[in-house]
């Protein structure tokens, strides 16, 4: 099932939206961004390539099953925990973020709480299916989506506002010196393969060489929209002034002859199911994660256990966490995920060499 | 049972959430929507606008029109002016209709609205896509005019501003959005239309340029429609050409304006305009045989790159760039200081602009 | 094989059967023979019983004779155990007592074994006919349809009180194994006294018996058997029902009617996208209303939110309070039509759409537009073709309308998707019920 692979890595990039990626970028366009995301781009294949094709010789397993055999028990609690923090918290900030937009733009009276409180209750909800099921559910969600999100890019890239002289201007900035974060921002859209450790267990056969070239592709264009759009309509000077750039791009898009004329409804509508998938399909991997530390079956009270440690952590991230102070955490969290991410790989490719040599 | 489980857990997180709630649920009819803001100054007070906004009051049957209702407040910001208005209407304040934004032509004329231009913007609930526009005499007076053949108030503007109704090259519309990236770009700067208020009607066909502050120069209609045409934005128009005492009109179908900015070394820089004009023979005073229309093409081309040269040059002289020649300048050099530079040459440089101009049909007779 | 102990039987028989009103016990004589006949008249087919047991009797002579044209018989079959005659008894089989011999006689009395036109499941075009109550004639139906060896057919009995009779038909070619293995077990399991139709495994299928879905699909049509037979399904008949059970159900089957496969290949597919379309809009119309009208009037063009501002003018209540009523009153007006004689069902439906509507509008009671809305809700809700299913949908709008309520907009969209969550959760033996792609399990 190859799509499926196309899929996770197609979530991550409809996201990046939500996840502060093209604020970062836009923050860091006269200063390198421009090289960033061309570095980035030959980084995120690689690294798609090098786990899916180490992660290919199991085929049908996830990483609970891959390493349970394994003598060292500890190694691999200490492991799952450790990683597994990084989906949590890819989860946590798409949710706090995506709060805070609904709060902003769609319900400013209402508490945030309530706003969480609904959440929270769809992704426990899919979170606990087996993970077949979550593919499925992502499967629906994009065939109901994508379609619409890509008449909205559409329709952007026909824009008679869309001045492409600053976005060229924004690219002439392109031999800047990069800087680390821009690289560690547009590499965040390449790295939807990583939900692979679990979702690996519904891949059967070989990923074919394809996969990689639509990957590239769709990763470029998904970097040179998710940049430069926001660029074109609100120009190269003025882009970094806002808190949302695509949010308020939505918004100077109009539909004349749609019964909802102002864009940015139907692009918040589209965000809130997108949002709801990708925030499930990590906090799903890090469920599977911490249920793969257990040795047996995990009790109805363990469980439970998790989902309000989960709970209590977005309560608090909400309460604690304003627009701003989020933007800044999730500049640093972009740079040790990228860490992070290039260790995950790089130790799984050694120890399969080893395994199966 | 776990599904159960689930279930029960959301209908207690539901009932739980139902207590704490109650705010944000507010029908429809008991919001007040705005319509169109205007911002004039303020006379004869202290305070520095007087703000007003136009509501659409609802009728509950279909036979007689929306009616509409103009609140007016005094203050030195937007916001204290909205929280006063707010006291004197019965219903909560829902701004997520105002799709007109009027200044005065004074508030436009005067420096330091940046607060004003920045508050639209930041408030959420206000569309990107609401239309900018410079009132004359004022915003109020303009916010006052009701056409007849209007049954949403202000809806004659919408259909104005947003083509969906008449089109025609004299009038240049901008969103709000577009204002405030024109405002923040360097190399490119705002442009608003003017709206003239007459007793019943409006006229919207001459544009008002900015400078990053204020309104610096107003264009009359001939020249806002070329720059209409500079704008690539309007195709439809009627060019008038006269050779000897014939006069002929012609009516543009297409029209593609391309330039280039040429800084060759140690010469004068100077910017190409290419405009090419394709259109029909729409009208002529006398009868105009076949073979001499390239004649007329000819004198046509001269006559509108005067013109174009003539438009050019006044908004040069008034160093404003309502095209984008800098920020054309801007996006094809690399190098980090080229804002600088084009700031030194814009004053000097040269247009040379080039038309083509192209009949193609002369109607249903010769 | 002959018996010593007939009388024995014979008395322990009747003993057992408590000598109801309508049980017949009989002696017949001729010169050379001597048979009793033991049935219970009401269930027993009297003329088949004449026809092929009483008049023989009577024209064949010589006893010996008799004894072998009752063992050629094919409808008797001899005595095994006395548990089991009881059973048969109580069937409509009748006892024959002849010599040193015991034979069961089958002249079960076949009611109700006309062929019914379909009412339920209707089509324009394609077969008319549906099933009828009797399941030989079912069967036959079937068979009739699907004239294949692969085609298995075996029986079991449900109903800890009624017994009844259910047979588990599947093609062998196309079924898998596995779902076959679980229906049977599902069928094992069941534990409930009196089973009447397969409507009734609605509940069952769900451990916890509470189930909001239909995870089967009951059909009256035998076409519609047919062509899930081909397609590898079990499928499930019930004595004295005239509808047939189909497992395992998907999403795709709910919303599936045979005119598709009558119909040329896009007018299928049109027709198809229109039941999609039709089952959102009545899940999420009334919430929609609400959550826009209250939370986001900024979604509509301006000239929307006018004429439903105009036309709210004067409703005394929230949004949510006008739908629900405008809802309440069509759930009524659906249900009062279901249960009304069809020579009256008309008649309510215009007195309450139209009347009640239109008045209720005029004095101000709902907005204009909630009618429109309503009656849109309602029509949208008939276009799904199974009706089982249908019930389910009149359901789920309260569940998006409450949410709608609470949070607005973002609980429209996220109690839609929450509910196709819980589809996605929900299996029909083995098989997930709601996927884009709806594959096979695989059959290594």
């Amino acid at each position: 099932m190859n799509r499926y692979f196309l899929y996770l890595v197609l979530l991550n990039m409809l996201v990046n939206v939500i996840i502060f990626v093209p604020n970062i970028l836009i923050q860091y366009r006269f200063e390198g961004a421009v090289m960033g995301v061309l570095i980035a781009i030959p980084i995120g294949v690689a690294l798609n390539y090098l786990l899916s094709t180490t992660i290919n010789k199991f085929p049908e397993q996830g990483m609970p099953e891959i390493i349970a055999n394994s003598k060292h028990r500890w190694l691999k609690i200490i492991h799952f925990c450790g990683i597994q923090w990084i989906w949590f918290t890819a989860g946590l900030i798409t949710l706090v973020g995506f709060i805070d937009i609904l709060d902003r733009f769609i319900n400013p009276e209402m508490p945030k709480m309530a706003l969480l409180v609904i959440y929270l209750a769809a992704i426990f909800l899919i979170i606990q299916l087996p993970t077949d099921r979550v593919m499925y559910f992502l499967e629906i969600v994009l065939f109901l989506n994508t379609p619409l999100i890509a008449f909205i890019i559409f329709k952007a890239f026909t824009n008679d506002y869309l001045s492409w002289d600053s976005m060229l201007e924004v690219g002439t900035h392109i031999f800047e010196r990069p800087s680390l974060k821009s690289i560690a921002a547009a590499t965040y859209c390449f790295s939807g393969y990583t939900n692979l450790i679990i979702f690996n267990r519904l891949i059967k056969g070989r990923l074919k060489i394809w996969n990689f070239f639509a990957v590239f592709l769709l990763g470029i264009f998904n970097l040179f929209t998710t940049f430069f759009i926001p660029i074109g309509f609100h120009g190269s000077d003025g882009a970094q002034e806002f808190q949302y750039p695509w949010i308020s791009t939505a918004d100077s898009l109009r539909l004349a002859y749609s019964p909802i004329e102002r864009v940015i409804f139907l692009f918040l509508m589209f965000y809130m199911s997108i949002t709801l998938i990708s925030i499930s399909v990590h906090w799903h991997v890090s469920f599977e994660l911490i249920k793969g530390t257990f040795k047996e079956k995990i009790s109805k009270k363990k469980n439970l256990l998790i989902l309000i440690f989960y709970a209590g952590c977005s309560v608090a991230g909400v309460i604690f966490l304003n627009t701003i102070l989020l933007n800044k955490i999730t500049v640093y969290w972009m740079i040790v995920r990228l860490g992070f991410e290039i260790l995950l790989v790089v130790i799984f490719f050694i120890w399969t060499r080893r395994w199966t040599a | 049972m776990k599904s159960i489980n689930n279930w029960k857990s959301l209908v207690l997180a539901l009932l739980s959430v139902m207590l704490l709630n109650g705010c944000g649920f507010k029908d429809i009819d008991k919001r007040f929507f705005v319509v169109s803001i205007g911002v004039d100054t303020a006379k004869n007070s202290s305070k520095k606008y007087l703000v007003s906004l136009k509501f659409a009051v609802p009728s509950s049957s279909k036979n007689n029109p929306t009616e509409f209702m103009i609140v007016s407040e005094k203050a030195d910001t937007m916001s204290e002016a909205v929280r006063i208005i707010k006291t004197k209407v019965d219903k909560e304040i829902d701004f997520s209709h105002a799709k007109v934004i009027v200044f005065g032509d004074e508030v436009a004329n005067q420096k330091g609205n940046s607060g004003i231009n920045y508050w639209f913007i930041r408030r959420r609930d206000i569309q990107s896509i609401a239309w900018v526009a410079i009132g004359k005499p004022s915003a109020l007076e303009v916010l006052k005019v009701q056409p007849k053949s209007e049954y949403i108030p202000s809806n004659a503007l919408f259909l104005a501003l947003g083509r969906d109704g008449s089109e025609t090259p004299y009038t240049i519309s901008e969103y709000l959005f577009d204002f405030k990236y024109r405002l923040s770009e360097r190399g490119l700067d705002p442009l608003l239309p003017i709206i003239k208020a007459e007793k019943e009607i409006f006229e919207i066909n001459t544009v008002g340029l900015y400078n990053k502050s204020q309104m610096k120069l107003v264009l009359n209609p001939e020249e806002t429609k070329i720059l209409n045409f500079l704008r690539n934005r309007e195709e439809k128009s009627a060019n008038r050409v006269t050779k000897g005492k014939t006069v002929i009109i012609i009516d543009t179908q297409k029209v593609k304006t391309k330039y280039k900015i040429y800084t060759p070394r140690g010469k004068a820089p100077y910017i190409k305009v290419l405009v090419s004009i394709e259109g029909i023979l729409e009208e002529s005073t006398r009868r105009v045989p076949n073979e001499k229309l390239s004649d007329y093409e000819k004198i046509a081309e001269k006559s509108i790159n005067k013109e174009i040269e003539k438009l050019l040059v006044k908004i040069q002289k008034a160093n404003l760039d309502p095209i984008g020649f800098g920020l054309r300048y801007r996006s094809r050099h690399f190098n980090n200081d080229d804002w600088e530079e084009w700031k030194r040459i814009y004053p000097t440089i040269k247009f040379k602009v080039k038309s083509k101009v192209q009949i193609e049909d002369t109607g249903l007779i010769e | 094989m002959p018996t010593n102990n007939v009388q024995s039987i014979k008395e322990s028989l009747i003993h057992k059967l408590q000598q109801p009103e309508d049980l017949v016990f009989k002696e017949n004589h001729t010169k050379e023979k001597y048979m009793e006949v033991l049935y219970i008249k009401s269930i027993s087919d009297e003329d088949v019983l004449l026809e092929n047991v009483l008049k023989p009797f009577f024209e064949i002579t010589s006893s010996k004779e008799f004894l072998d044209f009752l063992q050629s018989h094919p409808k008797a079959s001899e005595y095994e155990c006395e548990q089991k005659t009881i059973d048969m008894v109580m069937r409509g089989v009748a006892i024959l007592f002849y010599q040193d011999f015991v034979f069961l006689f089958d002249c079960k009395m076949d009611r109700n074994n006309a062929v019914m036109d379909t009412t339920v499941e209707t089509t324009i075009q394609g077969p008319q006919a549906g099933f009828s109550e009797s399941l030989p004639v079912n069967l036959g139906l079937i068979r009739q349809r699907y004239p294949n060896v692969s085609l298995k057919v075996e029986s079991t009995t449900v109903g800890n009180l009624s017994k009844t009779k259910v047979m588990i038909l599947h093609d062998t070619k196309f079924v898998d194994p596995d779902t076959l293995k679980r229906v049977k077990k599902f069928l094992d399991a069941i534990d409930i006294d009196m089973f009447q139709t397969g409507e009734q495994l609605f509940d069952i299928i769900k451990k916890s018996n509470r189930a909001l879905f239909p995870l089967m699909l009951v059909t009256e049509r035998p076409d519609r058997v047919a062509i899930n037979l081909a397609s590898g399904k079990v499928i499930l008949l019930v004595h004295g029902s005239s509808y047939a059970v189909i497992l395992p159900t998907v999403m795709k089957d709910l919303m599936s009617s045979m005119e598709d496969i009558y119909q040329t290949y896009w007018i299928a597919k049109f027709l198809q996208i229109l039941r999609y379309t039709a089952f959102n809009i009545s899940i999420i119309l009334p919430g929609l209303y609400v959550a826009v009208s209250s939370y986001n009037p900024e979604l509509f063009r301006v000239h929307l939110a006018m004429s439903i501002a105009g036309s709210r003018t004067g409703i005394p209540y929230p949004s949510f309070v006008e739908v629900l009523l405008m809802l309440f009153m069509m759930e009524l007006l659906t249900e009062a039509s279901i249960r009304l004689p069809k020579a009256i069902g008309p008649t309510a439906t215009t007195v309450g759409g139209l009347i009640l509507g239109q008045s209720a509008a005029e004095a101000g009671l709902v907005s204009n537009i909630m009618i429109v809305i309503v009656s849109f809700v309602a029509i949208s809700n008939f276009v799904v073709p199974i009706n089982a299913f249908s019930f389910t949908i009149r359901v789920l709008k309260y569940f998006i309308l409450l949410l709608a309520t609470i949070f607005g907009l973002v609980g429209v969209v996220i109690g839609f998707f929450m509910l196709l969550a819980y589809m996605v959760k929900l299996d029909s033996f083995g098989e997930p019920f709601l996927t884009i792609i709806q594959s096979k399990p695989s059959k290594e």
